[in-house]
Formats: structure tokens, sequence, C-alpha cells
């Protein structure tokens, strides 16, 4: 599996919805995605890519696409072009 | 009673930490024991109780308001694959003076090592229980100084109760998870941090008791003992004072 099918799969599995609806996503657009929902979603990161994630970027990862580029910049994941 | 459970202890090599490293290996748990620097004497004794108890304890030597440090030890736990079933904040520091004749420097030092620490380690440590199954167990320690007040404690007390708040927040917060947060808060302990104490200070905390003695780190390490294993499955968000009864 490459990196972006791993990240894309962690928003499949967190939030139990399909791949399509998950690369538009942001924080809050769905139930599924709250607060307590939003910790399952970093788990699934930090356990697909063996990081652990500063407590400022939880907080900003607000977004489908602000996490891909948030995880590429920060924390070195390749996501390739 | 924590047979099979894995404990990360902090400050596991002062006085309440050692007779907490006893209790808990007695008890069956395995043991990542933290120190703030590389001790051959508590390794020495942290191996015989391993082997004496059939558990393993692991030193793990990094200084706590080293929030790298923190981070990174936290994720060597984690390349284990085992789980964290407890945590245990023990490590603190002690700074008396009174109010006019404390330095900021020394305020900002207590609040750093006996709440931020704490805070931070908790942040990491929760985010690993709250994905496994069985959730953990917190068990940080306060201070009677936290409630009672005492003369020439103000900043050590309020950073106690700084951390017994924040335990009973976050046993609220963490509940849904299955981690239970505890508090014990100590009366006057025979552990080095009383040494420069005079024995008449010490005769007077020892009368004010109801049972007219001073804790020893043993009647400290059962409670936590307990409050880390299954039997206190239902007990959160509580301040236990281990003080021997006072008024």
């Amino acid at each position: 599996m490459t990196n972006i099918e791993k990240y894309t799969q962690a928003f499949v599995d967190a939030f139990n919805i399909d791949a399509e609806t998950a690369k538009t996503l942001k924080f809050q657009q769905i139930p599924a995605w709250d607060s307590v929902g939003h910790m399952g979603l970093i788990a699934q990161f930090e356990d697909q890519f063996g990081i652990m994630m500063e407590p400022d970027d939880i907080v900003d990862l607000n977004s489908f696409e602000k996490g891909k580029e948030m995880l590429s910049s920060k924390y070195g994941i390749d996501f390739g072009a | 009673m924590l047979k099979g459970k894995n404990i990360f202890l902090t400050g596991a090599d002062g006085g309440m930490g050692r007779a907490m490293t006893k209790a808990f290996a007695q008890a069956g748990a395995n043991i990542w024991a933290n120190v703030i620097r590389e001790n051959e004497e508590y390794s020495v004794f942290a191996e015989a109780l391993a082997l004496e108890h059939g558990v393993w304890i692991k030193p793990m030597v990094f200084d706590l308001t080293d929030g790298a440090a923190l981070k990174n030890a936290v994720m060597a736990i984690r390349a284990e694959k085992v789980p964290i079933d407890g945590l245990v904040n023990n490590a603190g520091i002690l700074r008396e003076g009174m109010l006019q004749m404390m330095p900021l420097a020394d305020a900002r030092l207590l609040f750093e090592v006996n709440f931020f620490a704490p805070f931070q380690l908790m942040q990491l440590v929760t985010r690993l229980m709250m994905r496994q199954p069985n959730g953990g167990a917190i068990v940080n320690m306060s201070s009677m100084a936290a409630f009672d007040g005492v003369e020439g404690e103000t900043v050590y007390g309020a950073t106690k109760a700084a951390l017994a708040s924040m335990s009973k927040s976050l046993a609220k917060e963490l509940g849904r998870f299955k981690i239970r947060v505890n508090c014990i808060a100590p009366g006057v302990t025979e552990t080095p941090l009383i040494s420069g104490m005079s024995e008449s200070v010490l005769n007077k905390d020892r009368e004010s008791t109801y049972l007219r003695r001073l804790g020893k780190p043993e009647d400290v390490a059962k409670v936590a003992a307990f409050l880390l294993s299954d039997d206190a499955q239902y007990v959160t968000g509580q301040v236990i004072r281990v003080d021997g009864g006072r008024n």
C-alpha cells in the first residue's frame, strides 16, 4: 500500500466513510469527525506511519488536504508527486 | 494484583519511587522506571527485584523537563508493542521558602517538574492508552500541601493542587476511553524529601496525625498499586489522602 493509500485509508477506517468522501473532508463536516473522532484519526496516522504528532499539529490538522501537507512537511511522509 | 500489567513510573529511584518499584514488582507488574540520571545502585536494586518476582524492570534515563526526551521515551515504549496499562507521575521536587523569599525561577521550576512534566507525559501516554481495549490507569502524586496549606510551601502546594485539579478533569475527559485518573495526597512521609526538616517539626507532624506516626513510602506505594489494579476499576477522579488522618 502506498503512503497516500494508507493516509486515505486512515480516514476511511476512522470515520467509516468511502475514499472519495475522505478526499474533500474537513473537520466537523460529518458527525464522526468530532473531537473524539479526531483523536481516532490521529491514532490511525501514528500507527500507520510510526510517528508521534505534536499537540499543536493535532489541533491544526483540520482537513484531508491540511493533514497531507502537514505529514509531508513536518513528519517526512512521502506522498509522491 | 498487578500481574502482567506494564507500568510507567517516573522518579523511580527516589524514596517513594523505590517503594513503588518494590510494591509494583511484588504485585507482578513490569515497570518502565524513569530516572533522571544513571543510577547503578537503583539498577542493581531493580534487577534483584525483577529476578525475585519474575518481572522486568527497565530503567529509562531522561529528564522529565526535556520535552523531546520525554517524547522519545514514549515512542520507545510504543515500539515495544506492549500495552501501557498504568502511568504513575511520581517524580516531583520541593522548594520551600516564604513568599517574599521564593525566587521566581524556583517557582517556575516547581511548576515545570510537578505540573507541566506530568501534563506532557499524560498527553503522550493517554494517546496510546486510548487505543487499548482496556484503556489504562493513571496515578498522580499530589500532596496534603495542596489542600491544607503549608507555611513555606506556597508554590509547591499550588503545583500539587494544579495536578489534582487536572486529574479530576482528565478523569471526566478520559473515562469514555476506559482510562481512570486518580490522585494520591500523602501527608508527611519518611523520604529524603523531608531530610531537611528539624526533629521538632517532624514530632509536631507526627503528633498531629490520628495514628501518631509519619507515613512510610510503603503506605503510599500500596495505595498506588491498588489504584493501578483492576480492583479499583470503578474508582476514578478521586484524591485519596494517605496521611494517617489529619484535621
